[in-house]
């Protein structure tokens, strides 16, 4: 069974950002037939995260947070708009993940505003940080301002991303780049303490 | 000697939170080797020092720092913590420790690290970029330096070299020995295992479970390259203490040092460090007792250093601290030797290498005579 991480950066309780993100992770669920849903709210990871930034490494709930998104086969991501982009919160909590965590990884981008005029967000902002992050953003992302709550187009939205993302979900991207005939594989480090690249290698390679 | 006790420090200039007083670089400087003296006189084994070559650091000119301390102790051993084998030219690492090494009899070995900060390598002409490959090739054009009389190599990080003899060859035909560290980097396990060096984990601001992760990878490669088995291969670990007889006193005296230090400052609280890494603040048997552990996830293990003269810590404080220590040490050697597994190696010297070669072979290297005249 697909594994869905929802990570939403509201910071009020309710939450129109988390109410957002239910809302993907049951159409998802839905599309997917079948679905484990992780929720991480990163209100209650801003203490650890600003330590995280501080002292170089997680503890306790966060780095159980890091580990549930990092081994996700699909994550939903959800910011509210501050200041014309994702929050610093949620940025942050992006920001500590290891380099490659997210490679191949599909994603659904969504957020939150209180007006519409800021529904670029979703392309300006989330969508080229989730391509550096060599993850697979779903065409479509759903922006949600005030007022969108009260129409009927938003389920619309919500039902076409969600059935793009569960596409990507149910076939795997290779997690590989290939380049002229060599396929580069980025090792993740956890690879490589259990299978070292053998010291010839690097030797061989340090003075290539 | 089975385990060697020390410290290391990272030669920081700091401010004293509790004073607003800050150190001139000389005060520093002086305060190194009064700490490294003290540090012989409470009897520990070993005196080591970071490289660094920027402010706040008095750390750059290790070789000097540490042949001044050599001239004025007996037994110390003198180490880094770490050579910047990255930004360092291999050849000047060469000439450098083994002069050292005659100079002080042996007492001498080094820790290979990559660096602190971005920037130092185009201080130095390099790339940060090229780090890990820096640190491979340089380490294998120094480990030929100390090894062969006359060197041919050709490399990508430095001008290829033609016969060429580093003076003066290693004291009693043997290298000082050499520790890796490195926090995270499985590379560098891997590079300590193939040589059947030591490995030091510094083990301070970071949670131990990066420490077991390459301590574990190190031991298990190093078997692997046929050294012996993983439970023989040679450990360091690090290790940050403040004490006072009674713990709450150490806790209300070293927080505000804590609060405002380099690195972890202003992050998480006293309390919540100390459960997320090995740093302990507290007393004498609490140290003993959290140090005892250490063991349980690095196995039986060969040098344990410790941080003391961090964060703006006063030298008198500092001074007091090594008193302490002293103390601790002397119970920490019995408690470790006790429950020290068998075939488990004890900590390299100069002495012990030297006996396991086979004993004492002058090295000197003469320049070549004419054939025919002799001169």
């Amino acid at each position: 069974m697909n594994r869905i991480v929802v990570v939403s950066a509201g910071l009020s309780v309710p939450s129109s950002t988390r109410l957002l993100a239910d809302r993907l992770a049951a159409a998802t669920t839905e599309a997917l037939a079948e679905a484990e849903v992780v929720h991480v709210e990163l209100r209650a990871l801003a203490h650890p995260l600003a330590d995280h930034l501080l002292t170089g490494f997680p503890h306790g709930e966060l780095a159980a947070a890091i580990e549930a998104v990092t081994s996700a086969d699909g994550l939903i991501v959800v910011s509210p708009v501050f200041s014309a982009s994702y929050s610093g919160l949620f940025k942050s909590f992006f920001d500590v993940l290891e380099p490659g965590a997210l490679d191949g990884t599909p994603v659904l981008i969504a957020a939150t505003g209180g007006t519409s005029r800021h529904s670029l967000v979703l392309d300006h902002a989330l969508r080229p940080l989730f391509s550096y992050l060599h993850a697979v953003v779903a065409p479509t992302g759903v922006y949600a301002a005030t007022d969108d709550f009260g129409t009927a187009g938003l389920d619309g939205r919500i039902q076409r991303a969600a059935g793009e993302f569960a596409a990507l979900v149910g076939k795997p991207a290779d997690r590989g780049v290939a380049t002229d005939d060599v396929m580069q594989v980025r090792r993740s480090t956890a690879e490589e303490f259990a299978d070292p690249t053998p010291f010839e290698e690097l030797l061989r390679n340090a003075s290539r | 000697m089975g385990m060697q006790f020390g410290i290391f420090t990272v030669g920081d200039v700091t401010t004293d939170p509790t004073t607003v007083r800050t150190p001139t670089e000389h005060e520093r400087i002086k305060a190194t080797v009064a700490i490294a003296k003290k540090a012989e006189e409470v009897g520990l084994d070993v005196f080591a020092t970071g490289e660094h070559h920027n402010p706040p650091f008095i750390a750059s000119a290790p070789t000097t720092t540490l042949a001044y301390i050599g001239a004025q102790t007996e037994k110390i051993i003198l180490s880094t913590a770490t050579t910047l084998i990255t930004t360092t030219d291999p050849v000047l690492i060469a000439e450098n420790y083994a002069k050292l090494q005659h100079l002080t009899d042996g007492r001498v070995d080094l820790m290979m690290g990559r660096g602190n900060t971005g920037p130092v390598y185009p201080w130095f002409g390099k790339d940060i970029r090229d780090g890990i490959e820096l640190a491979i090739e340089n380490y294998s054009l120094l480990h030929k330096l100390w090894r062969e009389d006359v060197v041919n190599w050709q490399g990508k990080h430095r001008t290829p070299l033609q016969g060429f003899t580093s003076t003066p060859r290693p004291l009693d035909g043997v290298p000082p020995f050499v520790w890796h560290g490195s926090i995270r980097s499985p590379e560098i396990a891997e590079q300590a295992a193939y040589y059947g060096d030591g490995f030091f984990h510094n083990h301070i601001f970071w949670p131990a479970s990066h420490t077991a992760q390459m301590v574990e990878l190190y031991r298990r490669r190093f078997e692997h390259y046929g050294h012996g088995q993983a439970h023989e291969a040679i450990v360091g670990l690090g290790g940050q203490v403040f004490m006072r007889r009674n713990s709450q006193d150490a806790i209300n005296e070293f927080r505000p040092y804590f609060d405002k230090a380099p690195v972890y400052g202003h992050g998480p609280s006293l309390e919540d460090f100390m459960e997320q890494t090995p740093l302990t603040v507290g007393s004498p048997q609490q140290v003993i007792e959290r140090t005892l552990g250490f063991r349980e996830y690095a196995g039986d293990y060969q040098r344990q250093l410790f941080l003391m003269d961090h964060a703006g810590l006063p030298l008198k404080v500092v001074l007091e601290q090594l008193d302490l220590l002293g103390e601790v040490v002397e119970v920490l050697r019995k408690e470790f030797a006790a429950v020290r597994k068998p075939g488990v190696p004890d900590a390299p010297t100069h002495a012990t290498r030297v006996a396991a070669a086979g004993g004492p072979a002058d090295s000197s290297v003469y320049a070549a005579a004419d054939d025919v005249t002799g001169h």
